[in-house]
């Protein structure tokens, strides 16, 4: 199983961030390098890759905040 | 159009508009793109990201804030060949580069007996309800469908924004590519997660001047286009409930306008709410009723009824916008009230 991180240098600011969207859904199988999430922080939009294939599970929703460092989602 | 077998991938309409660019870009070396903040940024709403990397500044022009001059400058390479697209931050600037869009570009294909054609794009956000007043909060759909050579179009959901690109981008006219803020899938806008749909990798068309029946049912029409097909959806789904079965449709496409989807639908259902975010008066809403009982009123079984922006200008007040704008449960309630 592989977790969905957010990057600590996906932005510079030290500010959090909202999941605009998920560009796939719990359950869907993802591939490695697949944009699966985009971020917004201060009006710029930042994408979250994935590490790893797998089957999606989304632990964080759309429209919830996020900061650096946090584990949005699992890939089993 | 592409295999059964490839994997789901969806989109925001931001990256599906920045897809069919870069594709058209590779294809044809005449489209190029000007605007401001189109550049590094990849557009303050998403529609150019990824371009500038891949083609540079000479294809990727980022422009000062001057809409009259490099919307001339546009309208100048149309005629001359080039395909550019150009991006109208909001719609609401248009007063400023009004004499290029609409004395120059839409009328020089009459002008020169279709030697000439303008063969541009303007992309422009539109829509409010995020609380940025009445300068940058306008639809302004009347205003452009109303005059006589450009075309205007409007997707809802990603799938119908890359096809419609595509489209618009091929076309020998200019066309007007509106597109509403809350369907962006930028996050300070409002998303409406229904306009984020599967959207193959291939280029494909979507054609201009069709409509999509995007529900199905017998006792009420709901028309709607952009953001308020998503309203239109949900107060459907609501009226099911009531045990009311209300067909959606969205237009797509303003100028061709598909007039015949609409009649059809109401020649079965026999009931017609038009749902339009522009002004009430002299637009949209109008325009698709008048279509409707110029053919007759014998199939008509209630008094059609339109949900639009009161004619006043857009408030920055948040309880006085989301007052003004439609939404589901006036959609819900005019459909009730044909019964």
């Amino acid at each position: 199983m592989s977790e969905i991180k957010i990057d600590e240098d996906l932005w510079d600011e030290d500010t959090e961030g909202v999941i605009t969207a998920w560009l796939f859904d719990d359950g869907d199988s993802v591939s490695a390098g697949d944009v699966v999430a985009e971020v917004m922080v201060e009006k710029i939009q930042h994408e979250v890759e994935a590490p790893a294939g797998g089957t999606l599970s989304i632990k964080v929703a759309a429209e919830e905040a996020v900061n650096k460092g946090d584990v949005i989602g699992e890939l089993s | 159009m592409t295999n059964e077998n490839r994997k789901k991938r969806k989109l925001t309409i931001a990256k599906a508009m920045s897809e069919a660019l870069a594709q058209e870009m590779r294809r044809d070396k005449n489209v190029f793109v000007m605007g401001e903040d189109v550049g590094a940024l990849g557009g303050v709403f998403g529609t150019t990201q990824g371009l500038l990397d891949e083609f540079g500044k000479n294809r990727v022009r980022d422009t000062p804030i001057s809409e009259t001059a490099f919307i001339g400058a546009a309208v100048g390479a149309a005629t001359m060949g080039m395909r550019p697209v150009v991006e109208l931050m909001f719609v609401d600037f248009f007063g400023v580069c009004m004499d290029a869009i609409y004395n120059l570009a839409a009328k020089n294909a009459y002008f020169s007996g279709g030697h000439q054609p303008a063969p541009m794009v303007l992309m422009t956000s539109v829509g409010g309800g995020y609380s940025d007043a009445g300068q940058h909060s306008q639809c302004l759909y009347g205003t452009f469908a109303h005059l006589p050579g450009m075309k205007v179009v409007i997707p809802s959901n990603a799938y119908d924004a890359k096809g419609l690109m595509v489209s618009a981008i091929r076309d020998n006219n200019p066309v007007i590519f509106m597109f509403h803020k809350n369907l962006q899938g930028m996050g300070w806008l409002g998303t409406v997660k229904g306009s984020i749909v599967d959207v193959p990798e291939d280029s494909y068309t979507v054609p201009l001047g069709k409509a999509e029946i995007v529900r199905e049912g017998e006792d009420v029409t709901l028309v709607g286009l952009g953001a308020t097909v998503h309203q239109a959806l949900d107060a459907a789904g609501e009226l099911e409930k009531d045990g009311v079965s209300a067909e959606v449709i969205d237009l797509r496409s303003l100028v061709p306008l598909d007039r015949e989807t609409v009649l059809n639908s109401v020649k079965k259902t026999g009931r017609l709410v038009v749902v339009d975010d522009d002004y009430q008066s002299y637009g949209v809403s109008g325009e698709i009723i008048a279509t409707v009982v110029e053919q007759g009123v014998d199939f008509i079984k209630a008094a059609p009824k339109r949900v639009a922006y009161p004619d006043v200008p857009v408030p920055f007040s948040r309880p006085m916008e989301q007052h003004c704008l439609p939404n589901a449960s006036k959609i819900r309630a005019a459909a009730q009230a044909c019964f």
